[in-house]
C-alpha cells in the first residue's frame, strides 16, 4: 500500500458498504453500492434519471433505512440523521418554510443547537453573507428568484455547520447562468468552511467540473459502474476548466459509460 | 377599489329603495317597509334588550366556536400525522361530517336540556367537522421535503409537528375555520329557536308568534349585521396570520 492510500484511508469521513435498498417487498432501487468520501473532498455520484440517486442520498443521510449494508460516518454506524450531515434538496420551494423570512429559515435548524443567542445570530449572519443574500435577509423565500431560494436552502445547511453537505441535484431547477453561479458558490463554501461535499446529479459536465472524484451509477437497480478521479487543476473556473482537454476527455468517458450521446441531459 | 365599494353600496341602497316602494304600494302587513324596520331596530336594539338577547347569543357562539377550533385543530393535526389514527377514524369522520348538524339538536336537548350547555354543545358539533377535516388534510399534505428537513436537523416528531406541520397546514385550517364559523352561526340561531328562553333566535321566533312583525325583521337585520361583522373580523385575522400564504400564492399566480 502506498503512503497516499494510507493517508486517504485515515482521512475517510464517510463510508458506504454494500448498501442495498428495496422499497417494501417490491422494487429494488439500489442493488449494491460501496463508496467512500474523504474529509474536504468533493465527490459526485452521476447517473441516469431514475437511478435511485435521491434514495441513495436519503439512505446515506439516515432518513431511510438500508435494506442491507451500512453507512459509517467517522467509523460510527448511521441509524438516524446525524447532525454532521445535512441534505440539500432539489426542490427548494418544497423544502424552505414560506412562513419564515430568509433569516428565520436559516436560523431554523439552530433551534436544535445548544448555543447562546448571540452565537446563533452570528452563525446566521455569516451563512447569509456567504451566499450573498445579506440585502434580502428580511424577505420571504417566495419573494426571491429560484436561484436565490436555493441559496437560502444552502445557507440554512451551512449555518448548521455540518461536516458533510449532501446535495441532491440542487441546481437542476434553475437556469443555466444561475446554475454556474451556484456551482461556483458551492466551491467557495467548501473552501471557506471546509465542508465535505457529496453531490448527486444527472449532469455529467457539472459532476466533472465540481468534483475530485466521480462515481458513475448504472440504471436501476443501481450499482457503481466506475470510480473516476478528476485530476483537473484547482481552483476550477467555468470557462477555463470546461475547455480543458482533460475535462472533455473525462466527460466523454463518463458519457460512454452511461451510454448516452455527449449532449447535456435535459432536466426532468 | 373605492369605486367598486361605492358600486356595492349603491346596489344595497337601490334594493332597499325598491323594497320601500313595493312595501308601501303593496301594503302587505307581513312585509313592512325598511324605514319602519329601521325605526324599530333602533328602538329594539339600542336598549337593554341587546344585553338580554344579543349578548347571550354572541357569547354562546364564541364559546362554541373557540371550543370547536381547539378540538378540531388538535384532533385534526393528530389524525393527520398518524397513519394509524387516520385509517381508523377517517370513515367515522366522513359519516359524521355528512350528517346535517341540526339533526343532533334533539339529542342535545335530551342529554343536556335547553340551557347554555346544550346550545354550546350543538354549536361545537356543527362547527367542528369542517375544522377537523381541513386540519387532517392540511397536516397530511405537508411536503416530504419539509418533514425530512426537520428530521435531518434532529427535530423530534413532536417538535416537527409544532414547527413544521402546524404552520404548513394553517392555510387549510383557516379554510375550515371559515366554514366552521358560518355553521356555528346557523347552529346558534336554530338552537335558540328550538329550545330557548333568550337569545336572538328566540327573540325573532317569539316576535313572529306575537305578530310583532317589524320586531321580527329588526332581529333578522341584527343577525345580518353580526354575521357580517364576525366575517370581517375573521378576514382581518386571516390576513394577519396568513400574510405569507396570501403573498406566496399571489406571486405564483
Amino acid at each position: 500500500m502506498t503512503n497516499g492510500a494510507v493517508a486517504a484511508r485515515r482521512d475517510r469521513v464517510l463510508e458506504v458498504v454494500d448498501l442495498q435498498k428495496r422499497y417494501g417487498a417490491g422494487t429494488l432501487a439500489i442493488e449494491r453500492i460501496s463508496l467512500d468520501v474523504c474529509r474536504g473532498e468533493f465527490v459526485s455520484i452521476v447517473g441516469p434519471s431514475g437511478a435511485g440517486k435521491t434514495t441513495l442520498l436519503k439512505t446515506i443521510c439516515g432518513l431511510l433505512a438500508p435494506t442491507s449494508g451500512r453507512v459509517l460516518l467517522d467509523d460510527k454506524l448511521v441509524t438516524a440523521p446525524p447532525p454532521e450531515m445535512v441534505l440539500v434538496f432539489q426542490d427548494y420551494a418544497r423544502s424552505l418554510f414560506p412562513w419564515l423570512t430568509v433569516t428565520a429559515n436559516v436560523a431554523f435548524p439552530l433551534r436544535k443547537k445548544r448555543l447562546g443567542a448571540g452565537e446563533k445570530a452570528s452563525l446566521v449572519l455569516e451563512a447569509i453573507d456567504a451566499v450573498g443574500l445579506t440585502a434580502f435577509a428580511g424577505h420571504y423565500p417566495w419573494q426571491l428568484s429560484g436561484g436565490m431560494q436555493q441559496r437560502v436552502a444552502i445557507a440554512r445547511a451551512v449555518a448548521f455547520r455540518p461536516e458533510i453537505l449532501l446535495l441532491d441535484e440542487p441546481f437542476a431547477s434553475v437556469d443555466a447562468l444561475t446554475r454556474a453561479d451556484l456551482e461556483d458558490l458551492t466551491l467557495r463554501l467548501r473552501a471557506e468552511f471546509g465542508i465535505t461535499m457529496l453531490l448527486v446529479t444527472h449532469d455529467i459536465d457539472e459532476a466533472v467540473y465540481l468534483s475530485d472524484r466521480v462515481f458513475v451509477l448504472s440504471p436501476p437497480p443501481s450499482v457503481i459502474v466506475r470510480e473516476i478521479a478528476v485530476p483537473l487543476s484547482q481552483p476550477r473556473e467555468q470557462e477555463r476548466t470546461r475547455s480543458d482537454a482533460a475535462f472533455l476527455a473525462l466527460r466523454n468517458e463518463i458519457h460512454r459509460l452511461i451510454g448516452q450521446h455527449p449532449e447535456r441531459t435535459p432536466a426532468p | 377599489m373605492r369605486g367598486r365599494r361605492l358600486l356595492g353600496l349603491a346596489t344595497i341602497v337601490v334594493l332597499l329603495a325598491a323594497w320601500e316602494l313595493a312595501a308601501r304600494a303593496g301594503g302587505n302587513v307581513y312585509v313592512p317597509p325598511p324605514s319602519q324596520i329601521a325605526v324599530t331596530f333602533v328602538h329594539e336594539w339600542f336598549s337593554p334588550q341587546f344585553g338580554q338577547e344579543a349578548v347571550p347569543s354572541i357569547w354562546r357562539l364564541l364559546a362554541g366556536f373557540v371550543i370547536a377550533t381547539i378540538v378540531g385543530v388538535a384532533l385534526g393535526v393528530a389524525i393527520g400525522v398518524s397513519d394509524a389514527l387516520y385509517r381508523t377514524l377517517d370513515p367515522v369522520l366522513q359519516v359524521l361530517r355528512a350528517l346535517p348538524p341540526t339533526a343532533v339538536i334533539p339529542v342535545g336537548i335530551l342529554l343536556l336540556g335547553i340551557g347554555d350547555s346544550m346550545k354550546v354543545a350543538v354549536i361545537v358539533f356543527g362547527a367542528v367537522w369542517p375544522i377537523l377535516v381541513n386540519s387532517v388534510d392540511g397536516a397530511r399534505s405537508v411536503s416530504s421535503e419539509r418533514l425530512d428537513t426537520a428530521r435531518n436537523f434532529g427535530f423530534s416528531r413532536l417538535e416537527t409537528i409544532v414547527a413544521v406541520t402546524f404552520p404548513s397546514a394553517l392555510p387549510q385550517i383557516f379554510a375550515g375555520l371559515r366554514v366552521g364559523l358560518a355553521l356555528a352561526f346557523i347552529m346558534i340561531v336554530i338552537s335558540e329557536m328550538v329550545g330557548g328562553s333568550n337569545g336572538l333566535g328566540y327573540a325573532i321566533l317569539s316576535a313572529q308568534r306575537t305578530f310583532s312583525i317589524p320586531e321580527m325583521y329588526a332581529g333578522i337585520v341584527l343577525l345580518a349585521i353580526l354575521g357580517y361583522g364576525l366575517n370581517a373580523l375573521f378576514t382581518l385575522l386571516e390576513r394577519r396570520v396568513l400574510a405569507w400564504h396570501l403573498g406566496s400564492t399571489a406571486v405564483t399566480r
